[in-house]
């Protein structure tokens, strides 16, 4: 398959063209491959990622900003692209200047896998998937089980009329294990996953030991009690922490919805919102992450923004135009999902950095409450300050002692009451950051690391 | 054919190329996407169209006593990406196993009639028609003090789907799809309260703007109430859920767990098996009026059919497509469905098909509107809107942040309640405790909401996690 470079003198020369009709104009063209292995105790699936490629050209027509997007490189495609644009530009009478600064970033950047799930090929990755499918259901009483392994590929390519050209080449990989424990009729199931920018070295737990410790994890669900329902103290997993992180001070600090109005987080920027032992970074930069890249879809550097700095909020992330409006710079976060989406202000790697307590000093401290673990899923309500975490399973904590397993579990609370009420952050080995996927609402879904460590406050949880 | 336009038939020009000698099927695909998004009441970015053409070809290899199933999509329509997509499909043959001695395929009976998947307006003139549907939402604020949009979207897609396998099928129909998202503020007033927001998101297939003034009196009510809303009280309640709420919970575990996928793995329900309070009787229905889920056709071309999953309270059939029919020696029962979750989601052409719901119908009862389940429920919880109830399909539990609901109270509904969790499981092995096992009374009316139609239902009880333990 052909890549988005082979087509830049096309696109480049369309681009030229609506510089000139219009006060700035950018694209962002990309192209992808991968490959996908899925094997279970019935089936076993390859999935060559689809050849999708496409384009989208946006333009400030004076007023406000209009786009148009195809999925073919062909001359003509890239051509009516740009007449639809001028079109739009025409049909509008503003004059204003395109907000904020444009990008001038200029650079190529390659990463790829030092152990290639790619150079395994199909047969390789489809023999190391059958052996970690055995130890799953090799384990007792797991009657079914997940394993998937998969690579992608992706060139995103970014040009403005001010000189910008970014172009990149990411290699994401990922692993994900998921036993299944059926009995009388009631099925459970645990997870393991880990992943990032690079090869399989981005996945280094993966083999026997972790498929059988899930295993068991998951055998062990069927024996799980029912979560507390009420206000209790709650020990976040630092997958958990991370959740929150990405959900309260990082959809939060999106700056977009400052400019909205949006974010209860506008009037306290500045503010002491925590113990001076929380720390709240989203770093573009992280090596590895699964939400990390080398530049924006703006042009911008990727970044390391301090959200949360001992315990007083003072960032927030940007893209030219919040910037501008907010008297700020651009933070390397403007991302787009696929050039079929627009471009948002969005998070990379969002993370909780280690404290000062150990993990048992914490678990010490709480005489009722439990422990979250294994992170399913969050959402955020920008404007009014709750969040939501959902989580796999956890453990009750009872007078300093971890006790009962129990079920799925929701959190629920006011960010900044959660905040209030944080007792320690936990002192633990450098932060893994843990991959996903998040919406902007319920669309535009994109890859993004989220991490943390143990983290100790208290909010109302029940069964999910 | 079906619809209001010719349609590209990508599938069938693309199947001029396929030379096989084993099944194979074919999906093209031409979507055109049209958005408008707004920050408050003013048009921030218009986009569109935005067109995207690709194809998606999938072939069955006998391998190891059951076949290699490769699929391969693309946006390169070219003899060459033709090329290239047929080696990626050939080669993945060689390394999938599925446990089907032989596969059937649709052979094209026809679909059943009607055009309500098509919003004629909307494909005539899709630019105007998201302006003037735009220009209905703005317009529903216009006079009100206290409440306003922070930001939105309208997006509308126009899609063209054909369908051709070896069999000889050869099948198109277009359809339509609109996707709502808005942020509405309460705020002001004499009090000092903070703002209140209520979100709107939902998928539907025709713009409506006729119905926007109603709705936004209701979004602003809402979004005033989140004002003055506490957390409900911890404990086993009564909970009475409307259909924009089970919407979120149904038809992601009984579209998960109700098909031939799920039998395969030993993890679908046997048939027969008391699952719900005997009032549920919920079918699959895929060519339901105006639904998202609906289509003539499911995404292998089995025409659209009606399929009955729980028939007062016991499990009726499970949801096929051809390739678990041919597992378990049955027919298509038409629920091949494309798509997947990420990044790619709204191309259907670039995943193979699963079986799974398209939409669910929950019979409706005899209990009345929200007042009567309240007067039923006695003091207990209405959920209005939860947070992202997600539930997880293997163990059919779910559960969520309350973002508006209100207290019932000696039969009434009262103030609002915010924040605290409901949750539960689904269902659950006979005798235990469910959401639709407890379901102790359903609404006359049905409503379309996402991918389910159904009354508002009365559950007795559902664990509410609140202020106070």
């Amino acid at each position: 398959m052909t890549s988005v470079a082979d087509h830049e003198g096309d696109l480049a020369q369309a681009l030229d063209r609506l510089a000139r009709g219009t006060k700035f104009a950018e694209l962002f063209a990309e192209s992808g491959a991968g490959q996908e292995v899925r094997l279970d105790s019935k089936s076993t699936t390859v999935t060559v990622e689809p050849r999708l490629r496409g384009f989208v050209f946006r333009a400030w027509t004076g007023s406000h900003w209009t786009e148009a997007a195809a999925s073919e490189f062909a001359p003509r495609s890239i051509r009516e692209a740009a007449e639809r644009i001028e079109r739009e530009a025409s049909r509008t009478h503003g004059s204003a200047a395109p907000p904020g600064e444009s990008a001038t970033t200029r650079g190529s950047w390659t990463a790829k896998g030092k152990r290639s799930l790619r150079e395994l090929g199909p047969e390789g990755t489809v023999a190391l998937g059958k052996e970690l499918l055995g130890y799953a259901l090799g384990s007792p009483e797991i009657k079914e089980a997940q394993v998937a392994l998969a690579w992608e590929e992706t060139d995103r390519l970014y040009l403005n009329s001010a000189g910008a050209r970014c172009l990149q080449q990411l290699e994401r990989t990922r692993a994900v294990v998921v036993p299944m424990a059926i009995e009388n009729g009631r099925a459970v199931a645990d997870y393991w996953s880990q992943g990032g920018i690079g090869g399989l070295e981005r996945a280094p737990d993966l083999g026997e030991a972790t498929v059988r410790r899930t295993a068991a994890s998951t055998r062990a669900l069927l024996a799980a009690k029912a979560p507390p329902a009420g206000v209790t103290d709650v020990l976040l997993d630092p997958g958990v922490s991370g959740t929150f992180a990405h959900e309260s001070f990082g959809h939060g600090t999106e700056a977009d919805q400052f400019v909205r109005d949006r974010s209860y987080l506008k009037p306290i920027l500045g503010q002491v919102v925590a113990p001076e032992f929380l720390t709240v970074v989203d770093d573009g930069t992280v090596p590895g992450g699964w939400g990390s890249g080398f530049c924006d879809d703006e042009g911008n550097p990727s970044h390391r923004t301090l959200l949360i700095d001992r315990g007083r909020f003072v960032g927030a992330l940007h893209d030219r135009e919040t910037a501008a409006i907010l008297g700020a710079k651009p933070t390397g976060n403007t991302r787009r999902s696929n050039f079929m989406s627009r471009a948002f202000v969005r998070m990379t790697n969002t993370y909780v950095v280690p404290g000062d307590r150990t993990v048992d000093e914490l678990i010490g401290d709480v005489k009722d409450g439990v422990l979250l673990e294994r992170w399913m899923s969050g959402i955020e309500d920008p404007l009014g300050g709750q969040m939501q975490i959902k989580v796999r399973k956890g453990h009750r904590i009872e007078h300093g002692k971890v006790t009962d397993l129990v079920g799925p579990m929701a959190l629920s609370g006011k960010v900044l009451d959660f905040l209030r009420a944080i007792r320690g952050v936990a002192q633990e080995p450098a932060t893994e950051m843990e991959p996903g996927y998040c919406g902007k609402g319920h669309s535009d879904y994109l890859p993004v690391g989220s991490g943390g460590v143990h983290l100790l406050s208290r909010a109302i949880v029940g069964p999910a | 054919m079906t619809g209001a336009a010719e349609t590209s038939e990508i599938a069938a020009r693309v199947a001029e190329q396929v030379h096989l000698d084993v099944p194979w099927d074919l999906v093209g695909e031409r979507t055109r996407r049209y958005e408008i998004h707004l920050q408050g009441t003013s048009v921030e970015l218009e986009r569109g169209p935005i067109d995207v053409e690709g194809y998606g070809l999938r072939l069955f290899r006998p391998r190891n006593g059951g076949v290699g199933i490769g699929f391969q999509a693309s946006t390169d329509l070219s003899p060459e990406g033709f090329r290239a997509v047929l080696a990626d499909a050939e080669s993945a043959t060689r390394h999938a196993e599925f446990p089907a001695k032989s596969i059937e395929l649709p052979s094209g009976k026809p679909a059943p009639g009607g055009s309500e998947f098509l919003d004629r307006k909307l494909w005539e003139d899709p630019a105007e028609a998201l302006r003037g549907y735009v220009h209905a939402l703005v317009g529903g604020f216009r006079g009100k003090s206290g409440a306003a949009p922070t930001f939105g979207s309208v997006k509308a897609v126009l899609r063209e789907q054909s369908m051709a396998n070896s069999t000889g099928l050869r099948v198109a129909f277009n359809s339509t799809s609109v996707e709502l998202e808005l942020g509405v503020k309460a705020f002001g007033g004499p009090e000092g309260r903070p703002p209140g927001e209520f979100w709107v998101t939902r998928s539907e297939r025709r713009l409506e703007p006729s119905r926007v003034p109603a709705e936004v009196e209701d979004w602003c009510r809402y979004a005033a109430d989140v004002r003055r809303a506490v957390p409900p009280p911890s404990g086993e309640l009564p909970v009475v859920l409307p259909p924009d709420v089970l919407s979120g919970i149904l038809p992601n575990v009984l579209g998960f767990r109700f098909t031939g996928w799920a039998r395969l793995r030993k993890l679908a329900p046997e048939g027969g098996t008391p699952l719900a309070a005997e009032r549920v009787t919920i079918r699959d229905e895929g060519a339901y009026p105006w639904a998202p889920g609906s289509a003539p056709y499911d995404d292998e071309g089995s025409s659209a059919g009606t399929r009955l999953l729980i028939g007062q309270g016991k499990v009726g059939g499970l949801l096929y497509d051809s390739l678990y029919a041919s597992a378990f020696s049955t027919t298509s029962t038409g629920n091949a469905l494309r798509g997947r979750f990420g990044p790619m989601s709204a191309l259907r052409f670039a995943s193979r098909p699963n079986p799974s719901s398209t939409t669910l119908v929950l019979d409706p009862g005899d209990a009345g509107g929200l007042p009567e389940l309240a007067e039923a429920a006695g003091d207990g919880v209405l959920v209005t809107q939860l947070g992202w109830a997600q539930p997880d399909p293997v163990s059919a539990s779910f559960g969520g942040e309350i973002r508006i609901g209100y207290r019932i109270r000696s039969g009434k509904i009262a103030e609002p309640v915010r924040g605290g969790t409901v949750g539960g499981v689904v269902f659950a092995p006979p005798g235990t405790r469910s959401l639709l096992a407890n379901v102790e009374a359903l609404g006359s009316r049905v409503e379309l909401s996402d991918a389910l139609a159904a009354p508002p239902v009365l559950v007795r009880p559902l664990t509410v996690a609140g202020a106070s333990s």
